[in-house]
């Protein structure tokens, strides 16, 4: 019983996490059909801004926010001066870019600051909170980080639902020329739909590296469980994306929790492999009979 | 008024639109017409900026529409509905009406907002929440031009409105459009396969052949005409 709580509770926190980093992949990948998968090196390196603010002395949620901005101006700027110029000559020229961008920005944060391991603080605690006596697994930051994902998701639904911004935006997403000819600058709407899932992409960077240790490759697992989350859910489907990311947070906790960590890898492969073969389009994918 | 002078353009090799030049004046409604390949779609997609001219020039108003990049037309006065309707399927109808009126030019007076198109196309008001998606082929033609409506424009450029609806859904929507025209002083470049519809409710007929133009003429003479209608429009 004990065991089963924790693992849950591990799983749900983890799959926060994972459902921030695939909804950024999926915000980019539903706008101009890239697979970023710079993304982890991206949400790598914004997190080690905020370690040195924090070091600097200042607080952590001045690092924090820093952080999410450095996402922000990343974003943008890897969208406008990077992506663009190989926009539509090829699908795969723009991910063979983020491929080439992940291991640029791997080089660049070992040059700055360096390829040991560093510990990044906490604002709560990061140990269990004690409920009649018990210890949960649930720790304090485990709460922060399921709160900060929901925030952001709701935050995220209120744009794209009730502005006028992110209307714009999912109509350059879905019909990029109808949108022109309604006035629509598409161009910086891309731009920023990349901004934004930076930052979320940030949010996850900052969520898992809280009372850890980084170094520059601490992201470079979560690409690979974002991604297959956001497969999971449906590589069109913003929802989906969360779904699939709490139900692989799940899967990953109790195989690591019943089976053996070492398994954790291999089992978020499996799910890939076996989404792919029975449902490619996803669980949970809102647009699977979609005539492109 | 919208004054095109020897426009040309190609898609590499081929030359598509061949020093067209015409007039279309407010309040008229304008049909382009021709066979399949005859640069009427071209024509459209060059004067919104979709497709670059190799020559010649085209003004609306006041406004060189040839300098203006796409995402500013509406802002100039034109909307252009695109053939195959263009609604955007994974929004709702409110969505895309609302993304219509988001393109209105600034200031200026408004005629239309969502409440007076969906007085004009009641359907578009039962279906107001749903997603474009569900609509039909009939509903998504309305819709398209209630959003163009949105974005208050002089001209209106509408491409193939015909295509795959029943002959009463098009006569009821070619209706409204000539009710439009008369009431709101709005002018209407109508491209159609569909010769006959068109010239009933338009005041000019133009012709394309092969990128040229090669007739206009007022739109009742040229359904009097028997021989151009036989060797240009096929009926």
């Amino acid at each position: 019983m004990q065991q089963l709580l924790t693992t849950t509770l591990t799983g749900l926190v983890l799959g926060a996490v994972y459902a921030a980093f695939a909804l950024a992949l999926v915000m980019i990948w539903r706008s101009t059909r890239v697979v970023n998968f710079a993304q982890a090196p991206m949400a790598m390196l914004t997190t080690y801004i905020a370690l040195v603010i924090i070091e600097a002395g200042h607080s952590f949620w001045l690092g924090f926010v820093a952080a999410l901005l450095a996402g922000l101006v990343l974003g943008a700027v890897v969208e406008r001066v990077l992506v663009r110029p190989v926009e539509g000559k090829g699908d795969l020229n723009a991910v063979i870019l983020t491929l080439g961008l992940f291991i640029v920005l791997h080089s660049v944060a070992a040059l700055v600051f360096g390829s040991r391991y560093r510990s990044f603080p906490a604002p709560f605690g990061v140990r269990g909170i004690e409920v009649g006596g018990t210890t949960v697994a649930l720790t304090g930051f485990g709460i922060f980080t399921i709160l900060a994902v929901v925030v952001v998701m709701g935050l995220l639904v209120l744009l794209f639902r009730f502005t006028d911004v992110g209307l714009r935006m999912r109509a350059s997403a879905h019909s990029p020329e109808v949108a022109r000819l309604l006035g629509v600058r598409v161009g910086r709407m891309l731009t920023l739909g990349w901004a934004l899932a930076a930052v979320v992409g940030s949010l996850a960077g900052l969520l898992i590296a809280g009372g850890g240790l980084v170094h520059p490759g601490y992201m470079d697992a979560v690409v690979v469980y974002g991604f297959v989350a956001a497969v999971l859910g449906g590589l069109d489907s913003p929802g989906g994306a969360v779904a699939g990311g709490v139900l692989l947070g799940l899967c990953l906790s109790f195989v690591s929790g019943y089976l053996g960590s070492e398994l954790v890898a291999m089992a978020a492969l499996l799910i890939l492999v076996a989404v792919l073969l029975v449902k490619p389009s996803g669980l949970f994918a809102t647009t699977a009979h979609r005539r492109v | 008024m919208l004054e095109v002078r020897d426009l040309s353009a190609s898609y590499g090799a081929v030359k598509a639109l061949d020093g067209v030049s015409f007039d279309a004046a407010d309040g008229q409604i304008t049909a382009v017409l021709g066979a399949n390949g005859a640069g009427k779609t071209t024509l459209l997609r060059t004067l919104s900026g979709l497709v670059r001219p190799t020559a010649g020039s085209a003004r609306l108003g006041s406004t060189d529409l040839l300098r203006t990049p796409v995402e500013e037309m509406t802002r100039t006065g034109l909307a252009h509905v695109p053939e195959g309707r263009g609604v955007i399927t994974e929004l709702t109808v409110e969505e895309n009406l609302r993304l219509g009126a988001l393109g209105a030019p600034s200031g200026g007076e408004r005629r239309f907002d969502v409440d007076r198109v969906t007085e004009l196309f009641p359907v578009l008001g039962q279906r107001r929440h749903q997603v474009a998606d569900t609509l039909s082929g009939g509903e998504r033609q309305m819709l398209v031009i209630g959003r163009a409506l949105l974005a208050e424009p002089r001209i209106l450029l509408l491409d193939e409105p015909s295509l795959g609806l029943a002959p009463r859904v098009v006569a009821q929507i070619f209706a409204l459009l000539r009710d439009l025209v008369s009431s709101t002083g709005l002018s209407v470049l109508l491209v159609e396969q569909n010769a006959r519809s068109a010239l009933g409710i338009a005041d000019v007929g133009i012709v394309l052949n092969l990128g040229r133009l090669v007739v206009q003429q007022a739109a009742d003479t040229l359904v009097d005409d028997d021989q151009l209608r036989h060797a240009y429009l096929g009926f």
